[in-house]
């Protein structure tokens, strides 16, 4: 019998951590923070994600290949909201020559 | 001998599970890992076109998209990530247990995850009749009269659709876990093949990780206006 990939400690301070991550975000969410409130929400979010990534989904022991394509979502998430959001943003910007 | 040999005569075939067109069960176990976070990318994609949607209509429209936030269901939102955060740990402890050969534990964290799965969904339709008493529901009974109607009408077909979508997941897992118990109680899982448990997980654990971003950008951002 080989050994379990991650021990029962691991899950169990991920699974704590996790949790307290969600009590932090609900308590940040509380305080106005303007435009940063959402931002703060994700980076918290993306904190969690990572974790479970890593931990519950072993992807931090995984071999080289799966954690190029789980970079490869996280990149393509990436281009996806940034290149978008490029667009949108930046309407209005400058003025539209004839209009 | 070759790598191949070594492996047949230690155990047949059939004992590891192992199927021809792979030459260690190591990697038979890689390539189906492979293959399910390729899934999963997919799944990014459906999600992250939903999730970019959101973004851009947000950025238009911030003050309705709080003011929409605000009619969130908070406690039993918060509530319910608790619960999806628990479920994923009685899943990560259900892969643990079948790593170790516990068939017996494996199946009551099996049935465990399920169970707190079931859970979740229940709060989450309660939501659902909670948004339907306050007339939250677009296209159904929708009532809101400030000024911004149509575009918190808009944050509330985001919600549904996206919250919607991960419930379906949510669903489908609990099938793919239903199958997971009945083969554990078949005796096709054990310490040496057990790579369908770990499958299952990743998709149990991909939904969790959706749930912590719907949870951020849909309760979070009009909480402090309650």
């Amino acid at each position: 019998m080989r050994e379990p990939v991650v021990s029962l400690r691991t899950y169990t301070l991920t699974w704590l951590a996790l949790l307290g991550l969600a009590l932090a975000t609900t308590l940040i969410g509380l305080l106005n923070l303007g435009p940063f409130s959402m931002a703060v929400a994700i980076l918290i979010a993306t904190a969690k994600a990572a974790l479970v990534v890593a931990f519950f989904m072993h992807g931090k022991y995984e071999s080289k290949l799966v954690r190029v394509i789980i970079a490869a979502g996280v990149v393509w998430v990436l281009i996806l909201v940034s290149n978008t959001l490029g667009d949108y943003i930046t309407r209005g910007w400058l003025p539209v020559p004839g209009k | 001998m070759s790598k191949l040999d070594s492996v047949f005569e230690l155990k047949s075939p059939d004992e590891l599970q192992l199927r021809e067109q792979f030459s260690t069960p190591d990697q038979q176990r890689e390539t189906a890992m492979v293959g399910m976070w390729i899934f999963l990318i997919t799944e990014v994609l459906l999600f992250g076109g939903l999730f970019t949607a959101f973004t851009v209509y947000r950025v238009s429209a911030p003050h309705a998209f709080d003011l929409g936030s605000k009619d969130m269901e908070i406690v039993l939102g918060s509530i319910n990530t608790a619960v999806l955060i628990c479920s994923s740990y009685t899943m990560a402890l259900s892969v643990y247990y079948a790593e170790v050969g516990n068939q017996k534990l494996l199946m009551l964290f099996l049935l465990l995850t399920m169970f707190v799965g079931v859970i979740f969904l229940g709060i989450k339709f309660t939501e659902y009749y909670f948004h339907y008493l306050d007339h939250k529901v677009p296209a159904l009974w929708f009532e809101e009269h400030s000024s911004e109607a149509p575009k918190i009408q808009l944050f509330f077909v985001f919600y549904f659709i996206m919250t919607g979508l991960h419930a379906l997941h949510m669903t489908i897992g609990l099938g793919i876990l239903s199958v997971l118990l009945f083969r554990t109680l078949l005796g096709n899982i054990n310490a040496e093949y057990h790579t369908p448990i770990e499958i299952g997980g990743l998709y149990w654990h991909f939904i969790d990780i959706v749930w912590i971003f719907l949870y951020a950008i849909f309760y979070i951002p009009g909480l402090h206006l309650k």
